[in-house]
């Protein structure tokens, strides 16, 4: 591993990331908050620098490298890099008073679409802060990277591996043959639902800066809103149809829609086998709940607000268009469980992913006709094609490692003081990148309460989950340091 | 007739040696070995490329009424006869073994090329097999006219009801007809007061409707229930009956597979059939799949001894229905004499089809059946055919209308039913007979 190249392209995006400051910045100045609009351009000033620098650092030399970007340097440029930029998304917290470790989960949960606040008061905070905070939800969504990849010329032939580190599921897909017009195309489309979401949140009666923020929210299945009731808070049936339908899609395989879209071919839509396993499960979780809170909790319309909690859950939003905290277990079981599934592949849900669930049922299915029959040949197929056994070998180490890191954080909060229900649903919904978990770190409620090396801990499980726990797990190991070294030149031994 | 054959594999040696008494036959072919098999028949053998145009000129390709290109190879096979028909204009005759050479309805396929005729052997083949299998009971099954006729042939058991008595006195369904019955390895055309009995071997065509309601009264009570159904060989035949009988209804395809790289494509492309990678021949682990509970046991591996092993060892095991491919024509007897119930050979159909062609006429022939015994032949009545009803025909012995097509229906004729010039008939007639109805039917009929 070349760490000057590493440093280099870390430098290269976060110097980018710090123009993103400038739209809050524009906001604030639009609303007369001037103190807040300080410090973005303050965030700004301190972003740019240090990812200039960085990109200095790394020297000439990994300018040219950057084309021959290997695996193990593509899958340590992404974990960092997100490390860093949310490091800098958090200067405007802190400016406005939160805490480091705050500011830190604050903008980690932003950019990983979790959803998940430490903010207790919405009403001391200015229009700027909850725009910034959308708008790290919304770059999140579609991949920090991905946009990097798509914008800047460097990246167009190495971002080939910080793109697939970066993008969500099992198997690279793509939707042209190069990868910046595939990171192109999938952003260009994810902008375009968005101004749609926009315009039919707009008809539906609610305030621009409000639509604007809570599509950024539902598009990046992420589930921050500006308003502290979450969407609750709005008592708008119609606006609430609106989010179920774009939640759907967000928690859909992009590539997919952007296939179907372009073919003028719903068929690649409805036939995909990931697809009709998301919507059945989404289908049959709305009619279990919708029977479990029945007309007691449920309000006037059981069925709606099932289906809205529902996707919430499972494409990781994190909406809230009820108070779920105020169900019985019954409910609440369906939600845990939902957390552990997961959007589509290559949408903008974070958890498990459902192709993963169904590649593992499939598998083990297969294994156990493999004990009926010892010599059949026994391949897992998607979508009618042969799935190579070491995407299925990852898959199964994804859930165990995915598992093994749920474990081992839950334990953490949980010694630290959580009680068993907060640190099981904290855990499971930052690693998941869901938002809100039951009790203590309710819908309605905050995780500010928590221990703060808790907080750390569920920053980083945020961190690991949105980059699929492989991605970081690899950096980790030893071995991917030993052989590095600073030169990007290839050294020559005579 | 000149004839030219390229390809001296088993259709051009089996081609050859019936066609070298009446006509002259140049057969090419690069390997100089293969010239022994040709050395006792009276052809001209030609070493060399058939795609040489030099060569070609050699076997006086000029003269050629007909080109057959049946090599192992389909580039080759394509690009002879594309040669072949840009030199002169013989009916071009090309073999091939793939799908997308056939053409669609909507692409002319290889006509561009020049060429006459496509036949691909293994994929008829592989349509018979299927009719075989999902016909319970039957050891012989075809459909014709794109399947408005069906064709099914029965061995008789003491507790049959149609040994009850005559013919003529038998309520077979409307629409359904005893065209044959084959006794003592004699076959002939069944009157109205021949008596069967057990032991015989029948042959039935008919609409499909009736067809299934003769299905009901030969095997009354016949396993309603799912077919299990185990395919040892998974060359092109064996995946191409995988692949029809999974959209069969009710039907459990288990494909034997031996090389495990061909077995993972086997996978690949089925969606319902077990694959299972392990040797046919080998009686442990047919054993241990319990091969012997299947309904039917279809052998297509792409060698005659190997498979008569394989067929020998299910019938051990008890498969009830036994269904082989023969690579050799000449060993389809051997086959059904040692107890295999289906014996079907591709080659063989093709070599009779490439026959009956050559033979002229302008009746085109759809079956072969037992071992060439019998054929089911497709002809248009001649305009100066006399318009009349059946019973005033008179048929030529061993011959019977077997249905007349009108439109994209069948109808089964009954003595009153009238034949008109210009009708489509489906005409079943033993081998001697197959001449005679020819001309009877482009004649005045008289």
């Amino acid at each position: 591993m070349r760490l000057s190249l590493v440093v280099h392209v870390c430098g290269l995006i976060t110097r980018v990331f710090g123009l993103m400051f400038l739209a809050p910045l524009a906001v604030a100045l639009f609303y007369g908050e001037h103190r807040d609009a300080q410090g973005f351009a303050l965030a700004t000033a301190i972003t740019c620098v240090v990812g200039q620098l960085m990109r200095l650092a790394g020297g000439t030399a990994s300018e040219v490298a950057v084309e021959g970007m290997r695996r193990v340097e593509g899958l340590a440029v992404v974990s960092m890099s997100w490390l860093l930029i949310a490091w800098m998304a958090g200067i405007p917290y802190m400016w406005v008073g939160l805490g480091p470790i705050d500011a830190m989960f604050e903008a980690m949960s932003g950019l990983t679409t979790t959803g998940a606040t430490v903010l207790r008061d919405f009403s001391q905070y200015g229009k700027g802060v909850f725009f910034w905070r959308g708008l790290t939800n919304w770059l999140g969504g579609m991949g920090v990277i991905a946009l990097f990849v798509a914008i800047l010329p460097r990246l167009a032939i190495g971002g080939r591996e910080i793109f697939f580190a970066e993008a969500s599921g099992p198997d690279d897909e793509k939707v042209a043959p190069q990868i910046k017009r595939t990171a192109a195309l999938l952003w260009r489309l994810y902008a375009a639902l968005t101004v749609l979401q926009i315009v039919a949140l707009l008809f539906t009666g609610m305030p621009l800066f409000d639509s604007v923020c809570n599509t950024f929210g539902t598009i990046a299945a992420a589930g921050f809103s500006p308003h502290p009731l979450s969407i609750a808070g709005y008592q708008n049936p119609a606006a609430e149809w609106v989010i179920i339908f774009f939640m759907f899609l967000a928690g859909a395989n992009f590539a997919l829609q952007y296939r179907a879209l372009v073919r003028r071919d719903a068929r690649i839509f409805l036939t995909d086998d990931e697809l009709r396993a998301y919507a059945g499960v989404v289908a049959l979780a709305t009619l279990a709940l919708a029977l479990v809170i029945g007309g007691s909790v449920g309000g006037d319309a059981p069925l709606r607000t099932a289906l809205f909690q529902v996707l919430s859950i499972i494409t990781t939003t994190g909406f809230a268009s009820v108070d779920f905290e105020l169900w019985n277990d019954q409910a609440k079981v369906i939600l845990l469980g939902l957390m552990f599934i997961g959007g589509c592949a290559g949408s903008a849900g974070g958890g498990p992913k459902v192709v993963r669930h169904l590649l593992l049922a499939r598998f083990t299915l297969q294994e156990l006709r493999r004990m009926l029959h010892p010599r059949a040949i026994l391949p897992v197929k998607l979508n009618g094609r042969v799935v190579p056994p070491t995407i299925l070998q990852g898959v199964v180490v994804f859930f165990l490692f995915y598992i093994l890191t749920f474990a081992v954080c839950s334990t953490i909060v949980i010694l630290l003081g959580a009680d068993l229900v907060t640190g099981i649903s904290a855990t499971a919904a930052t690693l998941g990148n869901v938002g809100p978990g039951f009790n203590l770190v309710g819908p309605m409620a905050n995780y500010a309460d928590l221990h703060p090396i808790s907080r750390i801990v569920l920053t980083l499980a945020m961190w690991i989950g949105r980059l699929e726990v492989l991605t970081v797990l690899v950096i980790l190991r030893p071995e991917a340091w030993r052989s590095g070294r600073w030169s990007s030149a290839d050294r020559v031994t005579v | 007739m000149h004839i030219v054959i390229v390809g001296g594999g088993e259709v051009g040696a089996a081609l050859a040696r019936a066609l070298a008494a009446e006509h002259e036959v140049s057969v090419v072919d690069q390997e100089p070995t293969v010239a022994d098999r040709f050395a006792s028949l009276d052809v001209d053998f030609i070493v060399g490329s058939g795609t040489s145009e030099e060569v070609l000129a050699r076997a006086n390709i000029k003269k050629a009424d007909f080109f057959i290109a049946c090599t192992g190879l389909d580039e080759v096979n394509i690009v002879a006869c594309a040669i072949a028909n840009r030199i002169s204009s013989p009916e071009t005759i090309c073999l091939v073994s793939r799908a997308d050479f056939l053409g669609s309805a909507t692409d002319a396929g290889l006509e561009q090329f020049g060429i006459n005729r496509v036949l691909w052997p293994e994929a008829q083949l592989a349509v018979d097999i299927e009719q075989v299998v999902t016909a319970p009971g039957a050891i012989d099954a075809e459909v014709f006219a794109g399947g408005v006729v069906r064709l099914l042939e029965y061995k008789l058991d003491a507790s049959s009801p149609l040994v009850a008595g005559p013919v003529g006195s038998l309520h077979l369904p409307k629409g359904s007809l005893i065209v044959a019955v084959k006794r003592g390895g004699r076959l002939f055309v069944p009157r109205g007061n021949t008596q069967l009995a057990a032991g015989d071997k029948i042959i039935l065509m008919g609409t499909p409707d009736a067809m299934r309601e003769v299905e009901r009264l030969v095997r009354p009570g016949a396993n309603q229930g799912r077919q299990r159904v185990t395919i040892i060989g998974g060359g092109d035949v064996g995946l191409q009956v995988a692949e029809r009988l999974e959209n069969a209804d009710n039907v459990d395809v288990r494909i034997v597979e031996r090389g495990a790289e061909r077995g993972a494509l086997l996978a690949a492309r089925l969606t319902q059939t077990l694959v299972l990678n392990g040797d046919g021949t080998d009686l442990e682990f047919l054993e241990s799949e319990d091969v012997g509970r299947s309904d039917v046991l279809v052998c297509v591996i792409d060698n005659d001894e190997r498979n008569l092993l394989a067929s020998l060892l299910g019938r051990q095991l008890g498969v009830p229905k036994i269904v082989t491919r023969v690579g050799r024509p000449g060993n389809l007897r051997l086959f059904e004499r040692v107890g295999i119930d289906v014996a079907l050979s591709a080659r063989g159909a093709a070599v009779a089809s490439i026959l009956h062609q050559i033979s002229g006429g302008t009746s085109r022939l759809l079956a072969v059946l037992e071992h060439g015994e019998a054929r089911v032949l497709e002809l248009t009545v001649s305009t100066t055919f006399q318009a009349r009803q059946l019973k005033g025909i008179g048929t030529p012995e061993d011959v019977i209308v077997a249905a007349i097509l009108r439109g994209d229906h069948a109808i089964v004729p009954r003595g009153d039913d009238r034949i008109d010039p210009g009708d489509r008939i489906l005409v079943f007639c033993t081998r001697a007979a197959a001449g005679r109805v020819q001309a009877y039917f482009s004649g005045t009929g008289a």
